[in-house]
């Protein structure tokens, strides 16, 4: 084990799966000589070549476009989208054309193809580089949606998403890059599709995704010391969902907090609350808690953005109000 | 055009307006932070002098990420100024950044962070000029990068169809946020050779506002009287990084090579040689530009923040509370 940052993380994970296949190739504005916006592609291009690593056009219809016929035809590409807001842009490709392939083709082809982007508020970047959209493609079979939290995960989840032959979403948290954490010096994946409890407790279940992990483990903490014994999950993979360890969980703790960082109606949070409410209504104590964004844009300014933003107090007071203080 | 000497020294005025500004944000920036991170057009200003000099005051003006000096010829200062720090004096009250920013007011579109989408919006108001018989043409700004949208090719070809009253300007700058033009571009010399579609087209040298004025009132000209559009692209370049937070890794000499065709100091050494200005009057005019620009930066400063439920400005014809609730 050796402590890594989240980027780190990812840049190895990449660095590992072009070294281990070379189907696998890298592409985006600006990933290659620069490194990438966010410089989580550092180094490669100088280590893989122009071949495998390089810059395209401003064009993420090229992007998407041309990952799909690639990934239909024997390679495995992996595709950089500077920020998540850029999503709406590539969503033909991704929902009409990715999503549908194996579905469409009788020989059992999918899509081994990563799309790779930023999100998340918190840095004033305003409407258009802070959004979040999970949202915009958790209706969408045939997709994967992986929200990593932890510089291990982001590792393990990123080979394996490489790895998978279904087309991917791996949302990274722009927060998040700095993070430190434990990571595994040798080769490990993480599996796609498996939800993991962060932190066992009895009190009430939180459910958590992507950057907000931290944001309630550490409400997790603060409410251990009022005597709340808070659970932890995390579905990393968000679609298709883990949906048996929540339903055990809630079970046993007969409260339900969700934590997401998108606007709360329409969001994700909604959905674990819909499933929960079909399979284990009767083990509730009290009424389903959200916490989420308002149903606003992503706004400009410093102290609106806090107010937008879901914090620990936010969970606090969710999780309180299961327990009706 | 014929300018007269008076217009001489107005566009004059805006080009140091703009640069004077933007060294303000930047040392803004650098000393205590602005909120919006600055993508600054020094070095690229006379081509947005230039063009909106050439537009008349009801032409709407659909700007890129890096188009400022439009913006500061039409818009009170202070309202840019608190624009960028996200007070309620700006644009939109801080809900969004300044350079996105839209005025039905001051005829200026407003736009998305996704490079390029205006370009097809910037053709619609094209449309609703036709609609509405109001003479009113489009003039829209966008980068080298931007050309290699799909966007670019479909509004090219949908204005030129229609024959629409739209100005297309290409900023370029040669590059695209880290990574030069050429390489992702596979055109000979000049971004217009992209176009290919049945409508007129120039490369104009974006450092000379003389040169910029005269060009688009041309393509002004031709979509007021019916033409149709026209294709002009501006040779120019930033002397910042694509925005301030990011690594510089342009040529040093590229850099000085460009800054020896300064737009400001161009326009300034002809007022000179023709003795439409003298030194005195030069130094006046810094002084007070000067003066005005740290009154709106002091002004933005102390302008309150924005109450909370300035953000709940989401729909115009129905009251929706922060869960998204109909409110009865
Ligand atoms: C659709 C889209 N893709 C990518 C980006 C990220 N991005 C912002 S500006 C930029 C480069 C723009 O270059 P250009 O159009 O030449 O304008 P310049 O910055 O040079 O003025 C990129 C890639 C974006 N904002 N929107
Ligand atoms: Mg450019």
């Amino acid at each position: 084990m050796s402590e890594h940052t989240v980027r780190e993380s990812i840049n190895r994970a990449l660095a590992e799966e072009l070294e281990r296949d070379e189907r696998v190739f890298l592409y985006g504005e600006d990933v290659g000589d620069y490194g990438g916006l966010y410089q989580v592609t550092d180094g490669l291009q100088d280590r893989f070549g122009e071949e495998r690593v390089f810059d395209t056009p401003l064009s993420e219809t090229t992007l998407g476009g041309t990952a799909v016929g690639a990934a239909l035809t024997g390679t495995r590409p992996v595709v950089e989208i500077m920020f998540g807001d850029f999503m709406a842009i590539i969503a033909d490709q991704i929902t009409n054309f990715a999503a549908k392939m194996y579905f469409n083709y009788g020989d059992g082809t999918g899509v081994p193809m990563v799309v790779r982007t930023t999100y998340g508020a918190g840095d004033q970047f305003g409407l258009h580089h802070s959004q979040s959209p999970i949202g915009w493609f958790q209706n969408v079979p045939g997709i994967k949606i992986v929200a990593p939290s932890t510089p291990h995960d982001y590792k393990g989840l990123l080979k394996a998403s490489i790895r998978d032959d279904d087309p991917v979403i791996f949302l990274e948290n722009k927060l998040r890059y700095e993070d430190e954490g434990e990571v595994p010096d040798g080769e490990y994946t993480v599996p796609l599709c498996r939800s993991e409890r962060k932190r066992k407790g009895e009190d009430v279940t939180v459910v958590a995704i992507g950057g907000m992990v931290d944001v309630a483990m550490e409400a997790a903490e603060r409410l251990e010391a009022d005597g709340v014994d808070a659970e932890v999950i995390d579905p990393r993979t968000v679609v298709p969902l883990d949906k048996e360890p929540i339903f055990d969980s809630v079970r046993k703790t007969h409260r339900l907090v969700i934590v997401h960082e998108a606007a709360t109606f329409g969001g994700f949070g909604g959905e674990i609350a819909a499933e929960v409410a079909e399979e284990a209504l009767f083990y509730l104590d009290a009424p389903i808690e959200r916490v989420g964004a308002p149903f606003t844009p992503v706004p400009f300014a410093e102290n609106l953005e806090e107010a937008y933003l879901p914090d620990e107090e936010d969970v606090i007071e969710a999780v309180q109000n299961t327990l009706g203080r | 055009m014929n300018l007269n000497d008076e217009q001489r020294r107005e566009i004059y005025e805006n080009l140091l307006f703009a640069r004077r500004f933007e060294e303000t944000v930047l040392e803004a920036y650098e000393s205590g932070g602005v909120p919006e991170l600055p993508h600054l057009s020094i070095g690229q200003e006379a081509v947005g002098v230039g063009a909106t000099y050439a537009l008349s005051e009801d032409d709407w003006i659909a700007p890129s990420l890096r188009t400022r000096a439009p913006i500061l010829m039409r818009v009170p200062l202070k309202e840019v100024t608190a624009g960028m720090y996200g007070t309620v004096s700006g644009p939109s009250e801080g809900r969004t950044t300044q350079h996105h920013m839209g005025s039905t007011e001051h005829g200026i579109l407003g736009t998305t962070g996704m490079v390029g989408s205006h370009l097809n919006a910037a053709v619609g108001a094209g449309l609703s000029s036709r609609q509405l018989g109001d003479d009113r043409v489009s003039a829209v700004f966008f980068g080298d990068g931007a050309t290699t949208r799909g966007e670019f090719h479909t509004a090219l070809n949908y204005a030129a169809v229609e024959d629409l009253p739209v100005v297309f300007i290409i900023e370029n700058n040669g590059w695209t946020e880290e990574t030069p033009i050429e390489q992702v571009t596979a055109v000979e010399e000049d971004l217009i050779e992209f176009a290919g579609h049945d409508l007129p087209s120039s490369v104009v040298d974006g450092q000379d506002a003389d040169e910029v004025l005269a060009a688009t009132s041309e393509a002004v000209d031709r979509a007021r009287e019916g033409n149709g559009p026209t294709l002009l692209e501006m040779k120019t370049y930033r002397y910042r990084p694509h925005a301030e937070v990011i690594q510089e890794r342009r040529d040093e000499a590229e850099i000085k090579r460009w800054k020896q065709r300064d737009p400001v100091k161009i326009y300034r050494d002809r007022l000179l040689d023709d003795g439409v200005v003298d030194e005195a009057w030069l130094e006046d005019l810094d002084a007070s530009l000067r003066e005005e620009i740290e009154a709106s930066f002091e002004f933005a400063q102390n302008d309150p923040a924005p109450p909370e439920e300035t953000m709940y400005h989401v729909y115009k014809d129905v009251e929706v509370d922060r869960d998204g609730g109909v409110v009865r």
